[in-house]
Order: structure tokens, then C-alpha cells, then sequence
């Protein structure tokens, strides 16, 4: 298929953005993927996975990247700039990664470039059984071209020479991984002019007003906690109760220990029962006022905003602390604030946030979106070259 | 010898598989229980609201993760801390670390002796150790060296057989040569994974085998069929190969021991259970619930016995899955009897792998 050329504008001044193919087409094309998705939960996905995988897919969430980077669609604008893939993507994916994969492929498919995937090589591995869907359910169109022709998956160990090779072959790298991994990859020889796109160790965490603990936000955040526990670097490891005392830090824990069976039906894995008897008790002889949810699903602890969080697959924790502390005790590699705010527009936030070194401050249920700002990185613009047009 | 050392010693003072006298056993583990609360903080605020109930499930525990990440210590008049006894993490994790103490150290050692002895009588023998010396010599005690060492009391000489600690090929037969000449009773002694490896799959020199043909061996092993399963080993295929290669007589002893319960040790007997000595007991619990389960119900194993004074590890909830079973053992040893069915099944959460 032949380039097209869609324009966007900001403003008075638009940008010409080459694609592979009609992005009307592209997007009805995933509305056919997803029409299939609504029918099924392939293994190894979880239900709260796919749900989220089959929202990232609606009509509005496809072409917001083109909106919040390059504008609205305007094509009878007069062109400033063009933009144009860059080329083969590189994307390396650790073991037990969860939906990174598949959301990383949704965002690449919309720029039409090459892809290959370095999946795990243990573990569970969702991005072979995405693709495979994809491929499946796809329409004849560009995106059945692209999955079929342009979306390569590689599930190789580390140190496989074919890692080396991937480096030095890709226009751009997107590397998801401990701190530790990525470093290694960057070691790997790549073209000095292909941008890399880390995303390492994050943290993430919960803002809450005492006033705005109610019913929904309570059971808001077991949700958004559960589904990836602190696996997740979008997963609030803390909730902050800004302004709060250590009784509504307690009042908070109870809250969550009540409502998490009626949000979280699905039987406890052993292990992770296991895993939260111990965790308590290190919760506790660090200090913290910790508790065990039914079924030994969850651990959640209250107590003061200077203690160590405990690492453990499904443990949250609870302090209060005023504006200041908040800041001051953040994990320096905070990631995602979530708020659950009062006024979240109330510029008072913007140097919180900004001295606090998030990344993200979103809504509370909006942590675990995925989009083409991430980490402080606008990767996905950075995967499109620039064309300097001077009339 | 301070009234907590008495009170142990006196209940290793018991035939180990003869009656036991429970009551005595849970009065002795609430007082200890009452001294870690009062000398161990982080064991204290696990276990802020503990009451004496006169019940075995009444009494606190510390989950064996736990002794991952925390150096639990007891203070008090008597009790002096000396080195570290660590796990052998064989599922990859960080290794269970356990503060011993001098005192409790003495009791372990002559607990493990009671109960082998009874399994593997009481004659001196040489012993073989599938490990090598320079692990004994270490100043880091693991849970290998410490099972090795249980078996000392029962043996005229050690010999130490392994060029490198990890390597089931750099046995060296010619120590095991030496160590048969002139006897007619041997003591072997290795991991399960070790001893299938270095002895029961491998091929014995000639003159080796020829020797072994008439002496007795005992052989003892523990650390669990983790690694043997991926390589489809059963129990009835180890304990063939092994006894092969020896006289008539001789006997395989796999026992279940845990670091974080150094000094007692479960050996499996002839009838396929393992047995409890009267100082020590073991509960099995649901492990959404943590409630005390019956006979025949699977859960979580929680091993308990009065013999650790320095630290709160005298009752430890584990991550092996067992069964308590109900009724008197046809093999004649009385007191609890359970079966280990495995670990607790692991998976990795699905996230961004930052865990």
C-alpha cells in the first residue's frame, strides 16, 4: 500500500504525518479485533487484563495519540512539518511482563512501523497470544498486513546473539525492564542516531483527600491495586492521606480489608496467601499496624509515612501525612501519582507533583492507562523522524 | 543451666517415638513463646494480642519468609548468639537466615542424635559426606553442612568426598575407597539431588563396587525431590539404585528438616510417613484461613519444638504442604505422624517484572 499523508494542527501551524495506510482504515480494522476480543478471554489473560486491553481499543483511545501529539485532524491545513516513521522498532519485554506488550503493540501499529518483540524467555509471555489473535481476528487490511508482515516476535534469552543483532538492525529502541536489564541492552552496539526509550524501576502511589474517602474511591482503589499488586509499576504501593491523621490512616485500612472479597472475587493463589501471612508480620515488626484481608488475599497496613514499604506481591499500604511529608517520603523513583483529590485542576498541585519527581498525576482508576507519554518520555512521537519544511 | 535450657533438656530426656506427654510440650512452648515476646521486639509486634490457650494452634508463629528478610534475635540472661545458620534456597530466593545460640545449639545436637539413632541405631561407623571440605571449613554454616554434622555423633571418622561442593562429578572415589577399608558399616550422607548424582546414577569404579558389596550402608538424605522430579526420579528408582550398589542390609533414611527448625529433623519410615519426636509437633493450616486442619486435610505445615531459645524460631509456619495423618504407625513409633506433599505452588504475578 502506497504512504498516506494525514495532517494535524496545533494552532495555525499542522504537520504532515506519513503513514502506511488510511488511519480510518487502521482504526476500524482493531474495531473488528475488538468486536472479537468482546466473545472470548484467550489464556493466559486475566479477565481485569483483557477488559483493559479491549478499552485501550475504542475509537477515541486509537486516535488520541495523533491528537495529543500532532493535533486535531485538519487536512485542508497548510503544512509546517512533516513526520515520518523512523523505521524497524526494537521493543524488549521481561518475563511475567503484563500488558505492556500488547499496549506497546496497539500505540506501534499506529505509526505502521516494522516491529520486532523480544518476549520473555520464561515465564508467562502475553504478547505471542496477542499477536496471535490480532493476526486471527484482523480484517484483510493494514493491520492484518502489518501483524502478519511487519510484527516480529523473538523469545530468546538475554545474552542471545539474536539480542545483539536486534540492537544494531532497529531505528528505535523501547526497553522495558528492571534498571539493571536495561543497562545491559543499552550496552549492546545500535546505531548512534536510533533513540532508546527506558522504562525501568517506578513506583507509583495514591494522593487522597480524607473528605473524598468514600465507598466508590475505597473500592476504586482495591481494584486498580489487585490487578497488578506491586508487580505493577503503576500499582499504588502507598495511599497517602494528605492532611490526615494516623486514625483516618486506620480507618482507611479497615476500609480496604472490608471491601476487598466484594471487589475481588477471584480465588487467592496459595502462594500469594502464603506470601501476605508473611508479609504481615514484617509489616508489623517494621512497625506497621497491619492486617490480612479474607482469604488471605491482601495484606494492608497503616501507619506512618516515614516507614519502609514492605515488598511483597500484594501488600498496600496506608499513612497519613501532610503535603510536605508526602513529597518528602515519596520513592525517588515515583512514577504514577494517582489523586483522589478534591480539585485536581487547582495549580497548587503542579509543584507538589513536580517536586514529588512524578512522572504521571492522574485519576485514581486512570493509573494503569498506558499511553504515548510515558515515564516523562513522549516515546511515541520520538518514534517518527522530522522533516524540516522551509517554504 | 537456666530454667528455659532445663525445661528443654528435660523433654529430650524422652524416648523420642515413645508416649508423649503433650500437655508438657504446650505448656513449655506458651513459656518460651512468653520469653521471645518479651526479648524479641519485631516477634512481639507480630503477635501483640497473644494469649496463653493451653492448644498447640493457639501458639504464635513466625512464617518461614520471614527469616528471609529479618535477623530475628532473643535477648536474655543465658542466651548468647553465635553464628548463622542459612538455608539452602533451592528455589532460587534469598536464603532463610537463623541466629543460633550456644545453649540451643547444644539441645539441637542432641536432639538430632536421639532421633537418628533411633532410625539408624547407635553404632559408630565411618561416615561419607557428599559435600566438600571446604564447606565444613567455612565460617557460613548452611543447612547442607548442618545436616552432615547431625550425623557426626554416630560416626568413628569423617570423609569428606567432594572436590567441589556443587558437583556431583568431582566425587572421589578414591576417599570412599579409604573410607570402606576395613569396615563393614558405612554412613552416607548427601542432598537428595547429591546423592542421586554423585552415587545412585553414576558409575562406580570397579574396585569401588567390588568393595562395596560387602559392607552395610545407611544411606541419609534430606533437602527435598525438587530438582529429581525434573529429571522424573521417584523414590522407588532412588532407593533401588542406591541399594545396588551395596550389601544386603543396607537402608536409604530420607528425613524433612528445615533450617528454620534446626534440630529437628522428620525421617520418613519404613510404612511411607514421617514422624514427630515427642519434643516437637506439627500442625497443618488452611492457608486462606490459617485454621488448624485434621487428619488427611492438606495445608501448610507449621513445625514447632522448645529447643530454640535465641530466637523466635521454635514455631515457624513453612511453605511445604503436608497432611497430618490419624492412628497408630505399623512401624511401632508412637506420637504425630504426617506426610509432605510438596511445596506451596509458585507463579510469578504478571507485572512489570520490577518485583
Amino acid at each position: 500500500m502506497s504512504e498516506v499523508l494525514h495532517r494535524f494542527a496545533v494552532g495555525d501551524r499542522a504537520t504532515a504525518v506519513l503513514l502506511p495506510f488510511t488511519l480510518d482504515a487502521l482504526v476500524a480494522d482493531w474495531s473488528a479485533v475488538r468486536r472479537a476480543m468482546l466473545r472470548t478471554v484467550p489464556e493466559p489473560f486475566s479477565r481485569s487484563e483483557w477488559a483493559h486491553l479491549v478499552a485501550s481499543l475504542d475509537d477515541a483511545a486509537l486516535r488520541r495519540p495523533f491528537a495529543e501529539t500532532f493535533g486535531e485532524p485538519a487536512e485542508d491545513a497548510v503544512v509546517a512539518a512533516l513526520a515520518r516513521p523512523r523505521g524497524r522498532i526494537a521493543v524488549w519485554l521481561p518475563n511475567n511482563v503484563s500488558l505492556l506488550g500488547p499496549l506497546t503493540s496497539i500505540l506501534l501499529s499506529l505509526c505502521g512501523a516494522p516491529a520486532t518483540f523480544k518476549v520473555g524467555s520464561r515465564g508467562d509471555d502475553l504478547m505471542t497470544p496477542w499477536i496471535a489473535f490480532v493476526r486471527e481476528h484482523a480484517p484483510d487490511g493494514p493491520l492484518r498486513r502489518w501483524a502478519h508482515d511487519d510484527v516480529e516476535l523473538l523469545a530468546v534469552g538475554r545474552e542471545d546473539p539474536r539480542c545483539a543483532r536486534l540492537a544494531a538492525d532497529a531505528c528505535a529502541r523501547i526497553l522495558f525492564g528492571s534498571d539493571e536489564a536495561i543497562a545491559a541492552i543499552e550496552r549492546l552496539p545500535h546505531p548512534a542516531d536510533a533513540p532508546a526509550f527506558a522504562f525501568g524501576d517506578r513506583r507509583s502511589e495514591v494522593w487522597i483527600e480524607p473528605s473524598e474517602v468514600n465507598d466508590a474511591s475505597v473500592r476504586d482503589l482495591v481494584r486498580i491495586f489487585a490487578v497488578f499488586g506491586q508487580a505493577g509499576c503503576t500499582s499504588p504501593r502507598r495511599a497517602v492521606l494528605l492532611g490526615g491523621s494516623p486514625a483516618d490512616a486506620l480507618a482507611l485500612r479497615d476500609d480496604l480489608v472490608q471491601a476487598w472479597p466484594a471487589v475481588e472475587r477471584a480465588r487467592t493463589a496459595m502462594h500469594i496467601a502464603s506470601a501476605n501471612v508473611a508479609a504481615r508480620q514484617r509489616a508489623a515488626a517494621a512497625g506497621w499496624d497491619a492486617a490480612l484481608t479474607a482469604d488471605n488475599a491482601a495484606t494492608v497496613a497503616a501507619g506512618d509515612a516515614a516507614l519502609p514499604v514492605v515488598e511483597s506481591p500484594m501488600s498496600l499500604f496506608v499513612c497519613a501525612a501532610t503535603h510536605d511529608e508526602a513529597v518528602a517520603s515519596a520513592p525517588s523513583n515515583l512514577q504514577t501519582l494517582g489523586h483522589v483529590v478534591a480539585d485536581p485542576a487547582d495549580p497548587a498541585w503542579l509543584s507538589l507533583v513536580a517536586r514529588a519527581g512524578a512522572k504521571r498525576f492522574v485519576p485514581l482508576r486512570a493509573m494503569h492507562h498506558f499511553g504515548p507519554v510515558w515515564d516523562g518520555h513522549a516515546f511515541w512521537r520520538g518514534l517518527f523522524e522530522d522533516v524540516e519544511l522551509v517554504a | 543451666m537456666t530454667p528455659a535450657v532445663a525445661e528443654a533438656a528435660g523433654l529430650l530426656d524422652l524416648a523420642p517415638f515413645g508416649p508423649r506427654d503433650d500437655a508438657r510440650l504446650i505448656g513449655e512452648l506458651e513459656r518460651l513463646t512468653a520469653r521471645h515476646l518479651e526479648g524479641c521486639p519485631e516477634f512481639a509486634a507480630m503477635w501483640p494480642d497473644w494469649e496463653p490457650d493451653g492448644t498447640l494452634a493457639g501458639l504464635p508463629y513466625v512464617h518461614t519468609q520471614v527469616f528471609k528478610h529479618l535477623r530475628l534475635r532473643t535477648t536474655g540472661a543465658g542466651i548468647e548468639h553465635g553464628r548463622e545458620i542459612t538455608s539452602s534456597a533451592t528455589s532460587g530466593g534469598a536464603p532463610s537466615s537463623i541466629t543460633l545460640d550456644g545453649a540451643s545449639s547444644a539441645l539441637q545436637a542432641r536432639s538430632t542424635t536421639v532421633i537418628l539413632s533411633d532410625f539408624l541405631g547407635d553404632a559408630p561407623r565411618p561416615l561419607v559426606v557428599l559435600d566438600a571440605a571446604r564447606s565444613l571449613r567455612s565460617r557460613a554454616l548452611t543447612a547442607r553442612v548442618a545436616a552432615a554434622l547431625a550425623l557426626r555423633p554416630l560416626s568413628t571418622d569423617l570423609h569428606v568426598v567432594l572436590a567441589e561442593a556443587d558437583d556431583p562429578a568431582s566425587l572421589r572415589w578414591d576417599a570412599v575407597a579409604r573410607a570402606i577399608e576395613g569396615t563393614d558399616e558405612l554412613l552416607v550422607y548427601g542432598f537428595t539431588w547429591m546423592l542421586w548424582l554423585a552415587w545412585g546414577a553414576a558409575a562406580l569404579p570397579p574396585e569401588v563396587a567390588e568393595a562395596l558389596r560387602r559392607v552395610r550402608v545407611d544411606f541419609v538424605h534430606s533437602g527435598g525431590w525438587k530438582k529429581l522430579e525434573a529429571l522424573s526420579v521417584g523414590r522407588e528408582r532412588f532407593d533401588a539404585a542406591l541399594l545396588a550398589t551395596c550389601a544386603p542390609g543396607s537402608r536409604v533414611l530420607d528425613y524433612y528438616g528445615v533450617a528454620e527448625q534446626v534440630g529437628v529433623i522428620f525421617g520418613l519410615c519404613d510404612h511411607g510417613v514421617r514422624h514427630a519426636p515427642a519434643w516437637a509437633d506439627v500442625i497443618v493450616r488452611d492457608p486462606w484461613t490459617l485454621e488448624a486442619l485434621g487428619p488427611e486435610r492438606p495445608g501448610m505445615l507449621q513445625l514447632l519444638n522448645p529447643l530454640a531459645l535465641g530466637a523466635p524460631y521454635h514455631s515457624v509456619l513453612t511453605e511445604d504442604v503436608g497432611r497430618l495423618h490419624a492412628g497408630p504407625c505399623p512401624c511401632g513409633r508412637e506420637g504425630r505422624t504426617f506426610s509432605l506433599d510438596g511445596r506451596v505452588p509458585k507463579a510469578e504475578l504478571r507485572g512489570c517484572a520490577n518485583v
